[in-house]
């Protein structure tokens, strides 16, 4: 009777697996579908190196060069901003903070993960774009740094969280040997935590990257989704608030709805290599 | 066993490829049934397409409707006790032309003007022309442009759209030399569409206008910089009032009266069509559309309701 059960349940947590896996095929075959229809209007390379995005003219004038260097910019500037702050936190979390007070830090920045974007999108209207406009005298705040930095926040809690996990583990091995050593405590943190938790430093940087690509509605409020050539206190364009943004108006069918789902393909391609190399980093830290 | 499982698996697989694939199509085929049998049928529901300024009205005046009545026979007496089901899908004002010739929903909702080919293939129909939407050209209070000359002309506007005019002293000699700040609308957009045709005609709108991702966002961002200008709707300007200041255009104030009768020009109708005669049950929900009520819904989403 138990062994029925048993075959049962097996294949029940089989078929919810398939079940996932059958709902990426169809999200790929989907957008892949839609997107065909504009590549066989543009060619993919004319796609993605030219640089008008403009839907009220011909279809050659869809092109995301612009989009994809501004989307690259924004989450760059974030990563940047976010590392050496994430790093520090998690070496601070790992080292010197101890106990009942390492977990009440750690619940903080996780809450910091689930504030809705939306919120934060509205903060950096409202408190960065203003800041921007007021006190640097740029004649409109939205900027790729205010994008960078309202990213850089959101995907805090995701490094810190990656980085001090392994951090830990690395401290609980040397500490006793340290302090039998005699070693002070920032010089281990320094000499060995630092140097030996590289990889899963590189890991989180990368799962960061990915988040920020795919961030949506915080950037598309302050970034001014203008699609030209992007400087830091310019206007961009990214490609997830490029489609938010024009999905709802184009007409279903035409070819600057297809275009939308094309961009929707090229952002995947470039997540899917993202989390490639995430694959092969945590990998060889496992092999380590 | 193990080929038993997978036997299950294959099926499972394949169902829900049919499922999936049914989806989509399962209901418009009933509609379109539906919509050539005898206008005697009762049918407790009707289905709009088209337009995706006009979609939200009618929903939020869809949704006022059924939740007074809840169903047909409180409506009026005669008809049956059936559930009130309304269907609004937003596609574009071509899609809403296109379903109503196709006879896949029963109105086409349009923000624009029906072409002259349009109205020969629909041949028997009605129109209901239910508001108005207009842009004004907006800048923030602190501008002193509004207090130099509140009027700008077509080619003003344009230049200062098309980025001919980088700087607000380019405009008028005595403002400031302060770079002109352009909010627009998404350029696939309906709004863009109206200041495209009305405004721009054959220039582009240059290309570092900042893109707001809804009509709320443009008045906010306006509001906001003072050296900003978009192309705010009468609505939203009239819900923010003092907040930003809707300038003349070639002399015409966006006053409710002249948006109406059409000498102020940055605007477009917002038309419901029918193709051939309205069944009862349709007239009354057409009938609310137009009175009183539906007109201050559509006052509230910011159109200006042709009564």
């Amino acid at each position: 009777m138990y062994r029925v059960f048993d075959r049962v349940f097996t294949q029940l947590v089989k078929i919810l697996t398939i079940c996932s896996l059958l709902t990426l095929v169809f999200v790929i075959i989907f957008i892949f579908k839609e997107s065909v229809v504009f590549f066989k209007a543009v060619p993919v390379l004319r796609f993605i190196s030219g640089r008008s995005w403009n839907p009220l003219l011909a279809a050659d004038n869809l092109s995301i060069l612009n989009i994809i260097l501004g989307t690259l910019y924004v989450s760059l500037v974030a990563i940047v901003l976010a590392l050496p702050i994430g790093v520090g936190s998690a070496l601070l979390l790992a080292g010197y903070v101890k106990g009942q007070l390492r977990v009440v830090i750690r619940g903080i920045i996780d809450v910091l993960a689930g504030i809705p974007s939306v919120v934060y999108g509205f903060i950096g209207l409202l408190v960065l774009v203003k800041f921007f406009e007021t006190t640097l005298g740029l004649s409109s705040g939205e900027s790729v740094l205010a994008g960078g930095i309202l990213l850089a926040v959101m995907v805090l809690p995701y490094i810190i969280s990656t980085c001090h996990e392994s951090m830990e583990k690395i401290y609980r091995e040397h500490a006793p040997s340290s302090q039998a050593l005699g070693v002070s405590r920032s010089y281990l943190l320094r000499k060995i935590i630092l140097p030996e938790s590289r990889r899963s430093i590189l890991a989180a940087t990368v799962l960061a990257l990915g988040r920020a690509m795919g961030e949506t509605m915080a950037v598309m409020m302050v970034i001014g989704n203008a699609p030209i050539p992007p400087r830091l206190f310019g206007k961009c364009q990214t490609i997830p608030s490029l489609i938010a943004l024009e999905m709802g108006m184009a007409e279903v069918g035409s070819l600057h709805y297809h275009a939308l789902f094309a961009s929707g393909l090229v952002l995947m391609l470039m997540l899917l290599v993202i989390n490639l190399i995430l694959y092969f980093l945590k990998k060889n830290i496992l092999l380590q | 066993m193990k080929r038993l499982g997978s036997l299950f698996l294959i099926t499972l697989l394949a169902l829900v490829v049919v499922v999936t694939g049914c989806a989509g199509t399962d209901q418009s085929p009933e509609k379109t049934n539906d919509a050539s049998k005898p206008e005697t049928m009762f049918k407790a529901q009707i289905t709009f397409n088209g337009s995706s300024t006009l979609a939200p009205v009618i929903s939020a005046i869809a949704t006022d409707f059924i939740e007074k009545y809840t169903t047909w026979n409180k409506v009026d007496p005669s008809f049956p006790e059936e559930n009130i089901a309304i269907y609004v899908s937003a596609g574009g004002s071509g899609a809403g032309v296109k379903a109503v010739l196709e006879e896949t929903s029963d109105f086409g909702m349009l923000a624009r003007e029906i072409k002259d080919e349009e109205r020969q293939k629909l041949g028997d129909m009605r129109e209901f022309r239910i508001g108005i939407d207009a842009l004004t050209i907006s800048v923030n209070p602190e501008n002193p442009l509004s207090k130099v000359k509140d009027d700008l002309t077509t080619e003003e506007v344009k230049k200062i759209f098309a980025g001919e005019y980088k700087y607000w002293d380019e405009v008028e000699s005595s403002l400031p030399h302060r770079e002109i700040v352009v909010v627009i609308r998404d350029l696939g957009g309906g709004a863009h569409e109206v200041f495209q045709k009305a405004v721009m005609g054959d220039t582009q709108v240059r290309s570092d206008a900042i893109q707001a991702p809804s009509m709320g966002a443009l008045v906010a961002k306006v509001i906001e910089n003072k050296d900003a200008i978009g192309y705010a709707s009468f609505g939203m300007v009239n819900q923010n009032a003092g907040k930003l200041v809707p300038l003349k255009v070639d002399g015409v104030e966006p006053t409710e009266e002249n948006i109406v009768n059409g000498t102020y020009k940055i605007s477009r109708p917002l038309i419901v069509v029918k193709k051939g005669e309205l069944s009862p049950e349709q007239k009354a929900f057409m009938d609310v559309v137009t009175s009183e009520v539906g007109a201050a819904i559509i006052d509230k989403m910011g159109f200006v309701p042709v009564r």
